[in-house]
């Protein structure tokens, strides 16, 4: 049952035995663990800025923050392509159809 | 004698059309562009059917052993023209729906969908 | 009368007529309309199953319409004059492909939508755009392909935009109807250019006349230009995240198979049509938009806050990928190193992994939408207490778009990968970089959307839905895990049909 690239092979069932292993490793590691742990109690209340409150709730459009706003500055450029102007589609149309224009017709 | 020009005329109004696409605001106006782009089209169409001193091709009515001019691209234009007459149906309907609840027909306002 | 070679007109008159037949028994009764649903979509899908059997057996299948026995293709004159319907191995693999969409979104559709809010319209719609897709799939006559792809631009932006309630549907709908009547104009006068100049509309017989003359390097150009519109490579893309985002979930997927129809019918103008005259300027031109489309997609993805836009986003990403497997293919087609053949199986297979791994992700969107209420990320959180199933849904269906292994976006992406590096290690660093970037989106969305404590209490999804669901990531375990059997079975016929079978094909449309 191995994919063949040309480069190599790719056999899915010996990753999965592989990472079998590696979920039976993970579990031996977790039962070492403390047992004094209880789920629904206060032990597991959300921690917010050094306070536990009950109900505290980051959106998702606030998660992953620093990679969102190292990406930021190349994102808000392409964002001012996207007007929602029908004009602005069309423009992109008719440029794109320039170029395959002239890449077909000059590079044969 | 008149050599190629229905074909510069078909795509002088492909190019209006296009340029009514483009550069007109008015969501009407853009789908007046869409049409005209439609109408050279077919009229291209018809235009590559032309035999010189050719009749029009009902097989009882013209004399015989005369050269009628090609019957396909009629046939294709008709096809197109009923096409055409499908989308203008649809693309007006959305626009009389956009204004009803934007009330404004100017597409640069109707902008809700960007980013 | 022998019903498999009667297969390939079946399979599109059946759902056409059916699909206009569908509001009439509606009007009588709901359960009527349901039957005759069920009855037509099965049939439509039993024809196209049996018809791409008969195709990976016995070759390609040809069928004439209107002649006095289906393989009678060349008329007396010594060329084809009738619509032939011509069905090579790539055909019928995108035949297989719009059977597994349709049947998925009709199971969904029997709850998702509501009875007073336009079911029969919707479902109308849905049935008219399969039968579209399979006459794109199916059909090898250049201006029948014109007709099927209008035919589908109707039913797609009518999907899009019937529920008139809200303005941002119609919206949508409208700017996806100019861009999708304006490509189709296009490659309407990419076909009457080729016939004024060499009187003929069937693809085989064009393909063996045309000699790469500056006229049809124009035919050309608009073609590519109109398809590349339809298939939503950037910069052409931008109708994509508005029409996959403001249509209903069932028939979003289906506007994605509708996608795939039109990108299989960009490879078929550029390598069967035009094959004979390829030169690597184009294969460089689909290489570079792919590259393009993967990076820009996925980093516009990343600051959408509307669920629904930013699975969009990732689907219009998944397009780069397989324009650009199959443009490698393409721009080394002239030397036929192995790697090209490698590029254009993991192309295609990735065709089969998209339309599963995004129709999964689509549906769990819609599931989310109906429990929720909203789309929106401020405003969803914690569905994971209530919605199980789906919250498994969802995180399979992003760790198989991501390229995750064991699944199956992995095994079509790393055949991408090999094959791209070998053409220019830049590709396979954009696209690499590209399905990170898709994976911290998905995985941002599933942590906002599904983990953390309950906002409100959800209501239950309903069982059609979770059975759509999980008849799609069934597909997605299945692929992931066999993808020697799919790859050798499925995508490599198809492959080849591409990679070395135009020949093949002109000489069954051409007889000899």
């Amino acid at each position: 049952m191995r994919l063949l690239t040309g480069e190599g092979y790719w056999n899915p069932l010996v990753w999965l035995a592989a990472a079998i292993g590696v979920v039976l490793l993970t579990a031996f590691v977790w039962t070492r663990g403390r047992r004094d742990y209880k789920r629904g109690t206060e032990q597991d209340l959300p921690f917010l800025s050094g306070e536990k409150m009950d109900g505290a709730h980051v959106g998702g459009q606030h998660l992953y923050w620093g990679f969102v706003e190292g990406l930021r500055p190349y994102v808000e450029r392409l964002r001012a392509f996207h007007t929602g102007f029908v004009g602005d589609y069309m423009a992109w149309l008719v440029l794109m159809l320039g170029a395959v224009f002239l890449i077909v017709l000059l590079g044969g | 004698m008149i050599g190629n020009t229905p074909f510069v005329v078909c795509m002088v109004l492909v190019a209006l059309g296009l340029w009514a696409l483009l550069f007109r605001r008015n969501l009407i106006k853009i789908v007046i562009g869409l049409k005209l782009i439609e109408n050279g089209v077919n009229l291209f169409l018809v235009a590559t059917g032309y035999v010189r001193q050719g009749v029009v091709p009902i097989y009882t009515y013209a004399p015989k052993d005369a050269t009628m001019v090609l019957p396909t691209p009629q046939a294709l234009t008709l096809t197109s023209i009923v096409i055409g007459l499908a989308t203008t149906a649809l693309i007006l309907a959305f626009v009389v729906v956009i204004h009803r609840h934007q009330g404004t027909l100017d597409a640069g306002k109707v902008t809700e969908l960007k980013g | 009368m022998n019903l498999a070679t009667h297969a390939p007109i079946l399979a599109i008159a059946v759902p056409l007529l059916g699909a206009f037949a569908l509001p009439l028994w509606g009007k009588l009764h709901r359960y009527l309309r349901d039957l005759w649903l069920l009855l037509v979509g099965g049939f439509t899908a039993a024809m196209a199953v049996l018809l791409s059997a008969r195709v990976f057996t016995a070759g390609i299948q040809v069928y004439t319409l209107g002649a006095a026995s289906p393989g009678e293709t060349v008329a007396s004159g010594g060329f084809p004059i009738r619509i032939v319907l011509a069905v090579d191995a790539l055909g019928a693999f995108m035949a297989l492909i719009t059977v597994l969409v349709a049947v998925v979104a009709l199971v969904y559709a029997r709850r998702y939508l509501a009875e007073e809010e336009g079911k029969t319209l919707a479902l109308t719609l849905g049935t008219l755009l399969w039968a579209g897709m399979l006459g794109m799939a199916l059909t090898g006559d250049l201006f029948n392909f014109f007709v099927f792809f209008e035919v589908t631009s109707i039913a797609a932006c009518g999907l899009i935009g019937y529920r008139t309630w809200a303005a941002r549907g119609p919206e949508a709908a409208f700017k996806t109807m100019v861009m999708y009547t304006a490509g189709g104009l296009f490659v309407l006068l990419a076909t009457a250019i080729l016939y004024g100049e060499y009187g003929g509309l069937n693809l085989a017989y064009l393909a063996a006349q045309i000699r790469g003359t500056s006229v049809d390097r124009i035919a050309l150009g608009l073609l590519v230009g109109g398809l590349l519109m339809k298939v939503g490579a950037v910069p052409l893309h931008m109708w994509a995240p508005d029409a996959y985002g403001e249509a209903p979930a069932q028939s979003v997927i289906l506007l994605v198979a509708n996608t795939q129809v039109a990108l299989y019918a960009l490879f078929r103008v550029l390598f069967t049509l035009y094959g004979g005259v390829a030169d690597p300027a184009v294969g460089w031109l689909v290489v570079a938009l792919g590259a393009l489309t993967v990076i820009v997609a996925a980093l516009m993805a990343v600051v959408q806050t509307d669920l629904g836009r930013l699975v969009a986003f990732g689907a219009v990403s998944q397009i780069g990928y397989m324009l650009l497997g199959v443009g490698v293919g393409l721009t080394v087609i002239g030397a036929r190193p192995a790697f090209g053949l490698v590029a254009i199986q993991g192309g295609i297979f990735h065709m089969l992994n998209d339309a599963a791994a995004i129709g999964l992700l689509f549906l769990a969107v819609g599931a989310v939408e109906k429990a929720a209420g909203g789309r929106d990320l401020a405003g969803l959180g914690g569905l994971g207490h209530d919605l199980k199933w789906t919250t498994g849904f969802f995180l399979l269906g992003s760790l198989a778009l991501a390229g995750i292994p064991p699944l199956n976006g992995f095994a079509s992406k790393l055949m991408i990968y090999e094959s791209a590096f070998r053409l220019s290690p830049i590709l396979t660093a954009l696209a690499i970089l590209a399905s990170i970037l898709l994976l911290a989106v998905f995985l941002r969305a599933f942590q906002g959307v599904f983990l953390g404590p309950r906002l409100k209490p959800a209501t239950p999804v309903p069982p059609p839905m979770l059975v759509a669901m999980g008849i799609l990531a069934l597909g997605v375990v299945a692929l992931g895990l066999f993808p020697e059997f799919f790859v050798r079975h499925l995508v490599t016929p198809a492959a080849e049909a591409l990679w070395q079978g135009r020949d093949a094909y002109l000489r069954a449309v051409l007889g000899g």
